[in-house]
């Protein structure tokens, strides 16, 4: 039987899973339009040479609003939860990068705007959020079988 | 006594949950591998039917401008050199006697979202075709004062504009650095929609 505990937290994952995909899949969408412009908000961060810049550009949309999709269904969760936790790592630590050095760009990972350092900070916060969120949602995941399996030896002999 | 059970009987069955929860996530992480590979395959097929699509080796600004620019005329080989600014009172004092031609360098999406009074839009992105469509404005324009603007910041496509310009025969071509950043948050007066 699901104890009261154990139901609040399935709503928290269900919440979060939903937020994530709605965020994964509207960035997924809005970069899918302009690859062009995303491939600039990419080459302008400086880390990535002229050859993985346009591959980059063109597999991270699908890649994002996949993400997204599969953070849905609860089968298919756990990949979503890691992919999304993954990407959210990547993007935190290009940004924190970028900051670090003083650059002032437009990350282009919610849409295109003007560089803007303030808005690099919001969406630094966004990512670890984004990232803490999918990590949770993940290791809730995976530790469920295993913990009840746990459990059930333990009573047996209670 | 159960308790000590219990423990012996926990400890041991943590030795096979954890050598389940590593496949798991050595699962979980060849899934993400194939999503990853699945994803460029959709990227690069969608750019395959693309009308615009991108080459597989990015391309700068500049060289895509450079590129776009020798569409235009035979110009020498274009190279971003410094260009003249103005600050934002030089700018509203300009825009104000009307004897100055304001060019907006960027995207007509962000031209039509709100643009300084008077401005025209010669966006980067669509050089050559803004430079056709206004050839009407600038034909006669090569002795007249042209001040370029884009988003503010750190946004080059102001310099890249007025650079072009310069190259394409333009004398007096300087750029507005503040943009539409600095224009907006002064609370000067904006205009929305294409151009009048």
């Amino acid at each position: 039987m699901t104890s009261p505990d154990d139901s609040r937290r399935n709503y928290v994952v269900l919440t979060i899973s939903l937020v994530g995909a709605a965020v994964f899949i509207y960035a997924g969408i809005d970069k899918i339009r302009d690859p062009l412009q995303f491939a600039d908000s990419i080459a302008a961060f400086a880390i990535l040479p002229a050859v993985f810049i346009n591959l980059l550009a063109l597999a991270l949309p699908p890649f994002e609003i996949a993400c997204g999709l599969l953070l849905l269904p609860p089968a298919t969760r756990p990949v979503g939860a890691l992919a999304v936790a993954v990407i959210s790592l990547v993007f935190f630590t290009a940004l924190a990068f970028a900051l670090l050095r003083g650059l002032t760009l437009d990350c282009g990972c919610f849409g295109t705007g003007a560089p803007s350092r303030p808005r690099m900070w919001l969406e630094l916060a966004l990512d670890a959020v984004l990232f803490s969120g999918a990590l949770f949602v993940y290791l809730r995941s995976i530790k469920r079988l295993p913990a009840r399996a746990v459990n059930t030896t333990q009573s047996r002999y209670d | 006594m159960t308790s000590a059970v219990s423990n012996v009987t926990a400890s041991a069955s943590r030795l096979p949950q954890s050598r389940g929860l590593g496949r798991q996530i050595l699962r979980d992480l060849g899934g993400l591998a194939l999503l990853a590979i699945a994803s460029l395959v959709v990227g690069l097929v969608m750019n395959r039917l693309s009308a615009a699509p991108l080459p597989i080796v990015y391309q700068t600004p500049e060289q895509r401008f450079d590129a776009e620019l020798t569409t235009l005329v035979a110009a020498p080989p274009f190279k971003i050199s410094p260009a003249a600014t103005v600050g934002l009172e030089e700018f509203r004092l300009a825009v104000a006697s009307k004897g100055v031609l304001i060019f907006d360098a960027r995207p007509s999406a962000f031209f039509e979202n709100g643009h300084v009074p008077g401005a025209l839009n010669l966006a980067r992105d669509d050089f050559a075709q803004d430079y056709r469509r206004l050839a009407g404005v600038l034909q006669p324009a090569h002795d007249k004062p042209i001040i370029v603007y884009c988003s503010g910041g750190d946004c080059h496509d102001s310099r890249l504009v007025a650079n072009a310009l310069l190259s394409l025969g333009f004398s007096n071509v300087r750029v507005f650095s503040g943009g539409w950043e600095a224009w907006s948050a002064a609370g000067l007066p904006a205009s929305t929609g294409s151009e009048q």
